[in-house]
């Protein structure tokens, strides 16, 4: 059974999977334990499942555990440590998620973006994660001032 | 082993909220007084003060992103005088007893949280409020009411001065008998009703700690992955041996209540996967190629067929006959006025004649369908599921496990998406049958390919509408007639002599001057399983009737606004009718290169009215602006109103460019999101709400709104309607794009 060592949101884990090709999606869910990453479509097209490794989203659905060891990782769940981050910051305060499912990965991809230093509507155009609650006109509303 | 999360958000077990010092109140449905909860009464402890000034509600209603729950709470809040922000929220467990103590889960259908519950919420906050203040004038020695304010949860007594909190009262109060009735606070003096409010799930839902459905964890619990027939109405021909990598291999069939159209009750459909991850189970579950028995009638179960025999039961089904069993292929009179339509069609001066038609869609929720089971034989259940029918689902429980419901601890998750098809119980029948067999925790997902062929689809249909036009331009005969499969029919409901009620909303009792009308429903025999999408049959027939009058206004060369409100009687359609135009700035030219349609309608005592402005990019519709009007009679928050109507403007824009579901050989071919585009951040039109004013004083005899599912039925009429006036193309048949992708 491969082992790998993942850093996630700044912590090491040693993780015991049965294939070197196993998502890191699933990783991070069903061994690490870490739920905020979600699963959409398993095809690297709705965006539900985005993380950032170092420092670029990436979708977790099809990356390997083996090419994302060693690599930092930060989910949803690290960041920030109180909803600080000013993308969730503006979630909050616009009332953005609906049924929120999407909003990790939108959150991430958004973050993504504003890590590469981009800003307003660079970001609208640049973040291509599905949201099948269409809260999209509030997400154009919070990026807008970030 | 993973800790279970904290339970953060805890969807709880039944809570005993009334444990010492709190006051607890409990009511029930409607035509039963309001009752003193006991001490300890577990599913009527509903609204709690304790000691501590802490305010718990608990809602049963499921949160799908709708903020109904939040909006109850809001409800309560204007009567029982505290801030909304000081309420603590908890997800209610649902009950056998009927009628349901309010607090226990209901089925969340129907866009009926907020309008069935609007005024029992606000009953609730001021006789809470008047036991509060019952308990102060026993403690002060003043019976006189009028020496009693009450500011956000403080009892001020004005000649003493004293104040006493809600907490202070709590142990008081709950020895008194609340009284049957109370004053509520008057319209003009609302402070939250009316007004936006802050959901208390949404921080929840910025940091990864909402628990939905899908990410429940268990100790020692294992991951089941389903695996359909992919033919609808298949079972299985002989059990495969347990794939390399999985733990377990579980048969599990259709189950009685949950079998739709050919999925048959009793049929082994599917095989569940069991492995160490999700992601082991559902490789294992790639590995496995199970042969499937199909009847002969799957091969019948194709695109093409079901358009042929709409076709051909829109000129030759059989009327409806009382008492007779009235097959599929059967005809019913919705409406038929004491004039004769087709005697008035004949007649007239001139005849138009349309057919439009719908393709099956699915639901396609964000989270997939699953569902959690910890059972342990003959003893206990517990069980965490992402559904709009806690209720339904609890009894399904019993019924599979054989155990009573107190044996039953049942978790309703937040859901990531519901849009009708978490309505279904199918899913949960499966986790339980897999849990049935290997006595441990077990969550089963439905990889999206399976989510997107195994759903209860909104209906096909085919519509034909004819209008008879008089030397005048009046309508003078109006015949309408619908052909598809039936969702109540699937699931055993006797139809009566005008059909099913889900296909034909919307496309009769229309206010409307149609003169001679003739409404008709037909049932279409296929069997592929059809459900509740969000708006149902309004969705189908507002395309039909608003497109037509389109084509009538267009025939007689007037302006499609004008059309309509010369021909409307209703004074709500008419105002919202004139309140879309006017915000869309109707009577002025739309930018170079763009067109507007619009269109008005109804569903769940709401009236809508849409514009929709368009451009042509390439040769298909980009939407770049959209108004919407809407007239729910009451607002609770209108900033959830605003987030229901936008996102279903998005969910119609997905719908009716892209959304389609097709067939061959009883197998669905779209399968995920690649293959069924959905607009994403940078095609967002610019979508302006305008919410009717609400009335000087609520009349509690009047209906209510709901507002989830409204911002959907107008939608695709409009778009078709603007784009005639772009290109002069009439689009009749949806989606506008079948083919659209999106990579993957």
């Amino acid at each position: 059974m491969p082992s790998y060592t993942l850093n996630v949101n700044g912590r090491d884990h040693l993780v015991n999977v049965s294939s070197e090709s196993m998502p890191l999606l699933w990783v991070l869910r069903d061994v690490i334990g870490l739920t905020g990453t979600k699963y959409g479509c398993g095809i690297e097209v709705c965006g539900a499942c985005t993380v950032l490794m170092n420092g670029q989203p990436e979708k977790s659905c099809k990356l390997d555990v083996s090419s994302a060891a060693g690599k930092p990782i930060t989910t949803i769940e690290g960041l920030s440590p109180d909803r600080s981050h000013p993308a969730q910051q503006a979630w909050i305060a616009l009332q953005v998620p609906q049924c929120g499912y999407c909003q990790s990965g939108m959150l991430m991809s958004v973050a993504g973006a504003m890590k590469a230093g981009h800003h307003g509507s660079e970001i609208a155009s640049e973040v291509k994660n599905v949201c099948v609650c269409g809260t999209y006109q509030r997400i154009k509303q919070a990026v807008a001032g970030l | 082993m993973i800790d279970f999360p904290k339970p953060e958000l805890e969807l709880s077990r039944r809570q005993l909220l009334g444990a010492g010092s709190a006051f607890t109140l409990a009511f029930f449905l409607p035509g039963k007084a309001a009752e003193a909860a006991g001490a300890s009464s577990a599913v009527n402890s509903w609204l709690s003060i304790g000691a501590d000034d802490s305010i718990t509600l608990t809602i049963g209603s499921s949160d799908m992103g709708q903020g109904a729950s939040a909006g109850l709470a809001q409800l309560l809040c204007e009567d029982l005088m505290v801030e909304p922000a000081r309420i603590q929220l908890k997800q209610g467990a649902p009950t056998l007893a009927s009628p349901a103590p309010l607090g226990t889960a209901i089925n969340t259908v129907g866009s009926g949280v907020t309008r069935n519950n609007y005024w029992r919420m606000r009953d609730a906050g001021a006789i809470a409020r008047e036991t509060l203040v019952a308990a102060a004038m026993a403690r002060l020695g003043d019976g006189n009411r009028a020496n009693y304010q009450v500011s956000n949860g403080v009892i001020l007594h004005s000649p003493s001065g004293q104040r006493l909190s809600y907490g202070q009262l709590a142990a008081d109060a709950a020895l008194l008998v609340p009284p049957s009735s109370a004053p509520l606070v008057p319209d003009s003096q609302f402070k939250y009703i009316g007004k936006p409010c802050a959901r208390p799930d949404i921080p929840l839902k910025v940091d990864g700690s909402a628990i939905y459905g899908l990410d429940v964890r268990v100790p020692g619990m294992v991951y089941a992955v389903i695996k359909h027939c992919p033919s609808f109405g298949g079972t299985l021909a002989a059990l495969p041996a347990t794939p390399a990598g999985a733990l377990a291999l579980v048969p599990t069939k259709v189950w009685a209540g949950t079998g739709r159209g050919a999925e048959a009750v009793g049929n082994t459909n599917a095989l569940a996967v069991v492995g160490v991850t999700t992601w082991d189970a559902w490789q294992a579950a790639k590995r496995l190629s199970p042969s499937w028995t199909l009847p002969a009638s799957t091969a019948a179960l194709n695109s093409s067929q079901f358009m042929s025999d709409a076709q051909r039961l829109m000129s030759s089904a059989t009327p409806y006959v009382a008492g007779a069993a009235n097959p599929p292929g059967t005809l019913y009179t919705v409406e038929r006025s004491s004039a004769d339509a087709n005697a008035g069609l004949a007649g007239a001066a001139k005849l138009l004649e349309a057919s439009y038609s719908l393709p099956y869609v699915a639901h396609a929720c964000m989270e997939v369908l699953n569902c959690t089971v910890d059972y342990v034989a003959g003893q206990r259940c517990e069980i965490w599921a992402p559904t709009q029918s806690a209720k339904s689902a609890l009894a399904l429980v019993c019924a599979i496990t054989g155990l009573s419901a107190d044996k039953v601890v049942f978790h309703t998750t937040y859901l990531g998406g519901g849009l009708g098809r978490k309505a279904e119980l199918d899913f949960i029948s499966q986790a339980l049958q897999v849990a049935l067999v290997l006595q441990k925790p077990v969550k089963l997902m439905w990889p999206r390919e399976e989510d997107f062929a195994h759903d209860q689809y909104r209906p096909m249909a085919l519509v034909r509408v004819r209008a008879g036009l008089d030397a005048n331009g009046y309508i003078s005969a109006w015949s309408y007639r619908n052909v598809s499969p039936s969702i109540l029919g699937q699931r055993g409901v006797p139809l009566g002599a005008s059909g099913d009620s889900q296909g034909y909303e919307a496309s009769q009792a229309l206010p409307y001057a149609f003169g001679a009308r003739l409404t008709e429903w037909v049932s279409h025999p296929s069997t592929i399983p059809v459900g509740f999408w969000r708006s149902v049959g309004a969705s189908i027939n507002t395309f039909a009737v608003e497109s037509m009058l389109d084509e009538v206004a267009a025939a007689l060369g007037q302006d499609p606004y004008q059309f309509r409100r010369a021909r409307l009687s209703d004074p709500r359609w008419i105002a919202v009718l004139e309140a879309a135009a006017n915000a869309a700035g109707w009577g002025s030219a739309p930018p170079a290169g763009r067109a507007r349609g619009i269109a008005v309608g109804t569903a769940f005592n709401t009236v809508v009215a849409q514009v929709v402005e368009v451009a042509n990019n390439n040769g298909q519709p980009r939407v770049t602006r959209v108004w919407v009007a809407v007239d729910a009679y009451l607002t609770v928050n209108p900033g959830s109103v605003e987030a229901q109507i936008v996102g279903g403007v998005v969910h119609a824009i997905n719908a009716t460019l892209y959304g389609r579901q097709t067939f061959a050989n009883g197998a669905a071919q779209v399968k995920n999101f690649n293959a069924s585009r959905m607009i994403r951040l940078g095609e967002m039109p610019e979508v302006k709400v305008l919410i009717m004013p609400a009335p000087a004083n609520a009349d509690r005899s009047r209906p209510i709104g709901g507002v989830g599912e409204l911002g959907v039925p107008t939608f695709a009429p409009a778009l078709a309607n603007a784009w005639f006036r772009l290109t002069g193309a009439r689009v009749r048949s949806l989606p506008f794009n079948p083919n659209a992708t999106m990579g993957g």
